[in-house]
């Protein structure tokens, strides 16, 4: 060491002139005020024995200076055995303890000393001292590629294995399947969110602590060589490769092209896209910005490469992931992917923060743009979408009736689709405020105080029960008998009311709508009365003027008229409980009191054996309509109890 | 700017006008634009065959960076005068006819594998970013003065790497698997993996599984035959030429920098030889086949001008630093710091060049989505038109 620093440019007779004119000048100090305050007389005197020290280094310099490049060679010497002795030796100099490691970094301190001290003074050197220098350089080297495996080894050793306790992904999410047909998206599918909270802890720990002040030591001995650009190339690459296996091994993301994509079965994709939206958020939330802490801690004194090798890490498993959304993105959008593009958008647009922070400078805009290209075409995608399965609803078409004018598939598809939206209230949100609707509802009317209610989305969902309406509507008009198409309109919107009673979409849509609808169904309830009994009771409406064969007649006709509606009503189907007990009492209200009523004044006249049926008869019989029942039911010949 | 975008700003101007004063379809007019299409496609090719006056540098040859960027602006000029044929005015039901019915979904599907190929080719360019980095630190350490056996050694180690990384061969270049399945094994130095660099090394996985370029431009071109007869003078025209257009610079970008399976593509390219407005791209793809050719037996990362100088540069940089011993002989520190100058210059044009590379490619794919986009709404649109009213 003395030997180096005799080889620091000094010009000792210069250096002695200051010397002496310091000590002059303390002299004087002293000598001008014998009353000098204790403190100066102390800063005066600790002053001279700095002085003095310098006065003997500066002899020694001057003495070393002569015998210099032996103590030189002999320093370089010793190094060299130290970081020669490592290249026999394949095992981590990490794991051969802290004191190893710091001759080894010393030896490396040395050595670079030798070379600097040479590139200071290049022409005093001799032939000599000039292999010197030259094996010095060799040296350095082999030390910063015995560095550079070092820094693999450990980086490798050290790696931390990050579970995927932040995923629980099935690949194949079977939840909405999706036909032409709308049939598949039945009250029992509609998934349980299953949206775990990734923002828990944010931080992964990727590589051990306990070597990161090795490392560190690593990064500062290139650094200061020089081989800077060594130490960024083994690192990245080390940890690319960590990420890529997080990436392929731990959560089995698989690449795929456009062409795969497109040629893609759609439950598959489904599969793809729902881990894509889980995928993304992790890795840029968790993994990436444990990455980033993990380069900002090694290269604390390097900043500029810290982001440059985050963005070398990074880029490759971003840029594939963006590649699927985009790839997506070239799909024709089919309704079904309403909720996977929301859940795509979603998650892409609240990443753009971390995003832009993560990439924050030069070397990341990059990444950065290409995030948010991303983010603005899954946006069009997803209104697109949107637009697209409102339209499907509008333009579904039957050519048949729907058999027992129950709960139409279109509408339960429909509704527990609508169900899953409020989870993406805030994108939906953004999304639609610019896109037009008409809306049941255009004015507040003091009914609704919820914001929700009057929000884009809120008008959007509104306007697509509307839809929803108007196509019932018209697959109302195919039956022929005019009270099952109120039993089906009756039944349908009772469904409407009741799945958005029963979630979150009442906040969406509003009590008025709620109620609005509620007197919607009950006047189908009215219609289907009026349309079915109307005609069968006014049969009963005698005048005493009847005879008794008319009064017979009456009671055999109204029987007959019976017997149609009960043979037709048993296999129309009400599937509400409630709704169908409902329309059993109305009905039974009215059509028993007005039999009653005509049995009580015409009982004698048309005689028992006349009476197909007692009131008993009719009240229980009327609790078979809208049961569903499999097959006609004659009453001619079963029902005759007497 | 550069001249050929003005021409395709007035181009679009003129054509627009037109078509507003009418549309029928089979106009002089129309004959006269496809005319003009085919002119442009000449001119713009000729422009790129023909070779810089002499002080240029070789930074302008054909498959330099430069050159290649020329190359992404020609093709963005030609697909957006296309487009404009093809949909500017049209009654939309016409595209949808036969045989376009045909026709337009085969060109959309070439337009997805050209999509793929554009992924595979801005990763192949941070392949060729990383050959950069290492012919960067041989340069770094050759210009050291005194230049001693440790530098030299130094700059060897990174030279050795780059060669390895430039002569690799496609099928070494391939591995099987998605996301990062390795069959390179890692090797802890960072330069001594086989592909060169992570990206290189799995660039299968890079795209995904079993994706190939060569079959991708092998199915590109599968169905793509000059129209005949009635459909020579027609629309089909310009669309089978823009089909080839974009076969080729596909072609061209795969040759350029490495890419995941490329083997047989040397000889792979039909394009028609008689045609007038494809003669400079014949001559262009002559030319890059017969170098493929040559390249393909020894095996090479990419024909990129600047790469394949790299390579030559690097073979007789590692012969000097063989040679060498410590103090340098004048005479060949002198020839070797000139070359050492001249790769130093090429990492610079690298470093420039590279990333807007990288950019306009990423803006050839999102042009090309938007295109498929809008004539996929046309379609829809037309669907509309013909179908019968409910």
């Amino acid at each position: 060491m003395a030997g180096l620093e005799s080889k620091l440019p000094v010009v000792p007779g210069v250096k002695n002139h200051v010397l002496e004119a310091c000590h002059h000048v303390v002299k004087a100090l002293r000598a001008s005020d014998n009353n000098l305050d204790p403190n100066l007389t102390k800063l005066l005197s600790d002053l001279e024995s700095h002085l003095s020290t310098l006065e003997i280094v500066d002899t020694k310099v001057v003495v070393v200076e002569d015998t210099g490049f032996s103590e030189i060679k002999k320093g370089f010497k010793e190094a060299k055995k130290v970081i020669l002795g490592w290249e026999q030796n394949q095992s981590m100099i990490l794991e051969a303890g802290v004191s190893k490691a710091d001759l080894f970094f010393q030896a490396l301190h040395d050595v670079q000393r030798v070379l600097t001290s040479f590139k200071a003074l290049p022409i005093r050197t001799n032939k000599k001292e000039k292999d010197v220098y030259n094996q010095a350089a060799v040296v350095l080297d082999i030390a910063m590629f015995r560095l550079e495996k070092e820094l693999c080894d450990v980086l490798n050793q050290y790696k931390q294995h990050v579970q995927p306790q932040y995923l629980s992904v099935s690949s194949r999410g079977k939840d909405i399947v999706y036909d032409e047909s709308f049939v598949s998206l039945d009250d029992v599918v509609v998934e349980a969110t299953d949206d775990q909270q990734i923002l828990g802890s944010n931080n992964v720990v990727l590589l051990d602590p306990l070597v990161i002040p090795h490392i560190k030591a690593i990064a500062k001995a290139m650094f200061a060589c020089d081989y800077g650009q060594a130490f960024c190339e083994a690192f990245i690459t080390v940890r690319r490769d960590a990420l890529d296996e997080y990436m392929s091994t731990t959560l089995e993301m698989e690449r795929f092209s456009c062409v795969d994509v497109l040629g893609m079965q759609w439950e598959d994709l489904n599969g793809e896209m729902r881990k894509w939206t889980k995928v993304l958020k992790i890795v840029t939330l968790v993994y990436l910005a444990s990455e980033k802490q993990l380069c900002d801690k090694i290269f604390g004194d390097f900043e500029p490469s810290s982001a440059a090798c985050f963005v070398e890490i990074s880029k490759d498993t971003v840029l594939s992931l963006l590649a699927f959304g985009e790839a997506v993105s070239l799909r024709s959008c089919q309704p079904e992917m309403l909720e996977r593009f929301l859940g795509m958008y979603e998650v892409s647009a609240e990443l753009l923060l971390d995003v832009d922070n993560l990439f924050g400078d030069e070397t990341g805009s990059f990444l950065r743009m290409a995030f948010h290209e991303l983010a603005k075409t899954l946006a069009d995608r997803t209104v697109a979408t949107f637009s697209k399965f409102k339209n499907a609803i509008a333009s579904d078409e039957s050519t048949r009736a729907f058999s027992g004018g129950g709960i139409h598939h279109l509408t339960r598809y429909v509704m527990n689709y609508l169900k899953l939206l409020p989870e993406y209230k805030d994108a939906l949100n953004t999304l639609l405020g610019n896109m037009q609707v008409d809306d049941s509802i255009p004015e507040k009317t003091g009914q609704d105080i919820l914001p929700s209610t009057f929000s884009p989305m809120a008008r959007h969902l509104r306007s697509i029960v509307t839809a929803l309406e108007s196509t019932l509507e018209r697959k109302a008009q195919l039956y022929a008998e005019e009270p099952l198409k109120y039993i089906f309109l009756m039944n349908n919107c009772h469904y409407m009311v009741q799945k958005v009673k029963t979630s979150e979409l009442r906040h969406f849509f509003g009590d008025e709508w709620i109620r609005k609808h509620i007197a919607s169904y009950q006047h189908n309830v009215t219609d289907y009365e009026r349309a079915t009994w109307s005609s069968v009771l006014s049969l009963l409406k005698d005048n005493s003027k009847d005879s008794v064969s008319t009064s017979r007649d009456r009671c055999r006709l109204f029987c007959l008229a019976f017997d149609d509606v009960y043979k037709n009503q048993t296999r129309w189907s009400v599937p509400d409980p409630e709704l169908r007990d409902d329309l059993h009492i109305s009905t039974s209200v009215k059509v028993v009191q007005s039999y009653r009523g005509f049995l009580a004044r015409n009982a004698d006249r048309i005689g028992e054996k006349h009476v197909r049926y007692t009131c008993e008869d009719i009240e229980s019989l009327l609790l078979d309509l809208f049961e569903c029942l499999p097959s006609p039911r004659s009453l001619r010949s079963s029902r005759r109890r007497w | 700017m550069r001249p050929a975008q003005d021409n395709q700003g007035s181009f679009l101007g003129r054509i627009s006008i037109r078509r507003n004063q009418f549309t029928d379809v089979n106009t002089e007019q129309e004959q006269e634009d496809l005319e003009l299409f085919q002119k442009h496609i000449a001119d713009r090719f000729t422009e790129l065959l023909t070779p810089p006056p002499p002080p240029q540098p070789p930074s302008e040859q054909i498959m330099s960076v430069t050159w290649l960027r020329k190359l992404m602006d020609v093709f963005l000029c030609c697909e957006a005068e296309f487009k404009a044929i093809l949909l500017m005015g049209r009654d939309p039901t016409q595209i949808s006819k036969p045989p376009f019915d045909r026709l337009v979904p085969e060109m959309l599907d070439r337009s997805i594998k050209a999509l793929d190929i554009c992924t595979a080719v801005v990763n192949g360019i941070d392949s060729v970013r990383h050959y950069q980095r290492l012919a960067e630190i041989a340069v770094a350490a050759l210009e050291q003065r005194p230049l001693g056996d440790g530098n030299v050694r130094r700059a060897k180690r990174a030279l050795a790497n780059l060669l390895i990384a430039l002569s690799i061969e496609d099928k070494e270049n391939v591995s099987s698997g998605g996301g990062g399945n390795k069959t390179v094994e890692r090797s802890w130095s960072f330069g001594r993996r086989g592909g060169g660099s992570s990206a290189a090394s799995k660039g299968g996985a890079t795209i995904g599984r079993n994706w190939s370029a060569a079959k991708q431009i092998h199915a590109m071109t599968a169905n793509l035959t000059p129209p005949r007869g009635n459909e020579a003078a027609g629309l089909p025209l310009p669309m089978f030429i823009m089909s080839t257009v974009t076969v080729f610079v596909m072609w061209v970008l795969t040759a350029a920098v490495p890419c995941q399976e490329r083997a047989g593509l040397a000889n792979h390219l039909p394009v028609p030889k008689h045609l007038n407005w494809a003669q400079s791209l014949v001559g262009i793809h002559e030319k890059i086949g017969d170098e493929w050719k040559k390249k393909e037996k020894k095996g090479s990362a990419g024909l990129m001008e600047e790469m394949t100088r790299m390579e030559k540069l690097g073979h007789s940089l590692i012969e000097f630093a063989d040679g060498f011993h410590y103090p340098a002989e004048k005479e060949a520190a002198e020839s070797a710091a000139a070359q050492v100058a001249e790769m130093a210059e090429i990492c610079r044009r690298m470093e420039e060049e590279l990333v807007p590379l990288q950019q306009q490619i990423r803006e050839v794919f999102h042009r090309i989505v938007r295109s498929r986009a809008e004539i996929l709404e046309v379609l829809e649109q037309a669907g509309k038109l013909s179908a019968p009213v409910v």
